[in-house]
């Protein structure tokens, strides 16, 4: 009748579940209307099959004293039947258990209210867990109180990863602080370099391009222990100083996962199409408009994004090919085994880009 | 006389960055570290003082509060030109202020800074410049 053996392995068990005779004992020594016919044998075994921990407390007894107690309670606690029935919930606390929500619990039992508290526990070998402790008043069919009912559950593993979620964002917070801030070093370098030197626009076009990078990245450490990054809010970041209003840039792909190599690629070609859609393309007239698109192919293996534009000047494709930037993405496409492809067309410039998204590990 | 930009901010690449940013724009740039050195800046050259950057976090938990307080006394418009609002304690987060996030170009700073205090666009100002 004590305790419940918790090495005995779980199927074999279930079956003995059944054998709990707590709930029948309770109910032969409560013989009431609720405990009675179908209702009690619902109750004698749905009480001792639940994997809840639940008791049952008398209030019309002195110091609420514990009359039911499950199986599940006992494995929890480890304390058996005879150690619990007769004593006060309050047994479960020790000397580390916050007096705040033992209050509550208090307050809750004086108003007859429901309450929900979480506490720390002692178990019977003076180990301790987080219980969630579900409490209310149980009422007969004249409206008396007859039961407080409790229900336990162990949350320790719960709150454990709670903490350590928070502690998880505090971190990405802190890291994503001093990448901003590294990122603006950087750039302040390559600019006073630049003036020093006196090359003071290949120095703005190069920090143009650690710009781009830097908002790319940004947006791949809120889920950076994940290992893969939504693609479409690091395209949305690179193109937003582009974005002045909802008319020129459209970004019609959705939130597509990749592995997190595409991200240096994926910024740089999309900041140098941009710069040159502002300086020769759809972007260089009031009117014109870049829609840009992006989806996995069929297989996975690669990431393909389609850039085009509309509305701007009749295009003169020896400008664009002739820049830097078009030379970089070229060679970086062709680094990274992806590929580009132009298509000059009456309505302007439209380029597919595919990048092979095979993960780096 | 030169219209002025007080610039503070505790990282020196950056401040001479925002410099060399506020001399293209044609202003001469008052440079500050720390808030106490802003404030002796404010205090010598209040009255040729168009605007302010204020970086917000300066260190070992100090803020450029102070710095802002003063400036709001004086009238003398600022932005503030920051990594991460979230981070900084109440009092800065109340002050409700332009904000310029990090990391930004320098000559995007500038020309906001100045655009803000002289109610432009500040692609107007970055013209008026050129």
């Amino acid at each position: 009748m004590s305790t419940d053996d918790e090495s005995i392995p779980n199927r074999s068990n279930q079956a003995a579940m059944r054998f709990d005779d707590a709930p029948e004992r309770f109910r032969s020594g409560h013989r009431s209307a609720q405990f009675s016919g179908a209702s009690g044998v619902l109750f004698e075994q749905a009480m001792a099959q639940t994997r809840m921990a639940i008791c049952l407390c008398d209030p019309n007894q002195a110091d609420l004293p514990i009359v039911f107690a499950n199986r599940a309670f006992r494995r929890l606690t480890g304390y058996s039947e005879e150690e619990t029935v007769g004593r006060n919930c309050r047994f479960l606390q020790g000397p580390k258990t916050d007096p705040e929500p033992v209050a509550r619990i208090r307050e809750a039992i004086a108003n007859e209210d429901v309450v929900v508290v979480e506490l720390l526990n002692y178990r019977k070998n003076g180990t301790t867990f987080w219980n969630a402790l579900h409490l209310g008043p149980i009422y007969n069919d004249q409206g008396k109180l007859v039961y407080f009912f409790g229900s336990q559950w162990d949350v320790s593993d719960v709150r454990a990863a709670r903490a350590e979620e928070r502690h998880a964002k505090e971190m990405a917070r802190e890291l994503s602080h001093r990448m901003k801030n590294m990122f603006a070093v950087i750039s302040g370098i390559v600019n006073v370099t630049g003036r020093v030197r006196g090359i003071q626009s290949e120095a703005a076009e190069i920090n143009a391009r650690i710009q781009a990078l830097g908002r790319a990245y940004e947006t791949t450490l809120d889920d950076a222990s994940s290992g893969s990054i939504d693609i479409g809010e690091a395209i949305r970041a690179v193109l937003m100083p582009y974005d002045r209003d909802s008319e020129r840039l459209l970004l019609t792909g959705n939130g597509v996962r990749m592995p997190f190599t595409v991200i240096s690629i994926v910024g740089l070609v999309l900041h140098e199409l941009a710069a040159n859609a502002t300086k020769h393309g759809a972007w260089s007239s009031e009117t014109g408009q870049v829609s840009v698109d992006w989806r996995p192919s069929e297989d996975g293996s690669t990431l393909v994004i389609v850039w085009s534009e509309q509305g701007g000047p009749p295009v003169d494709a020896e400008a664009i090919v002739a820049g830097t930037g078009t030379a970089i993405v070229e060679r970086l496409l062709a680094t990274a085994r992806g590929a580009i492809e132009r298509d000059w067309s009456e309505n302007g410039l439209t380029v597919t880009i595919t990048v092979p998204a095979r993960s780096a590990g | 006389m030169a219209h002025c930009v007080l610039l503070l901010e505790d990282e020196p690449l950056i401040l001479m960055d925002l410099e060399f940013a506020a001399k293209d724009f044609g202003y001469k740039a008052l440079t500050a570290a720390t808030a106490s050195e802003a404030l002796d800046l404010i205090t010598k050259h209040a009255g040729e003082m168009t605007v302010a950057v204020l970086d917000v976090s300066l260190g070992e938990g100090r803020t450029c509060y102070s710095v802002t307080q003063e400036l709001d006394r004086l009238g003398i418009p600022f932005i503030l030109h920051s990594g991460d609002l979230d981070r900084h304690d109440e009092q800065v987060r109340e002050l409700d202020a332009e904000l310029i996030a990090k990391p930004a170009a320098a000559d995007k700073v500038i020309g906001a800074a100045i655009a803000y205090a002289l109610g432009e666009d500040p692609d107007r100002v970055r013209m008026a410049a050129e």
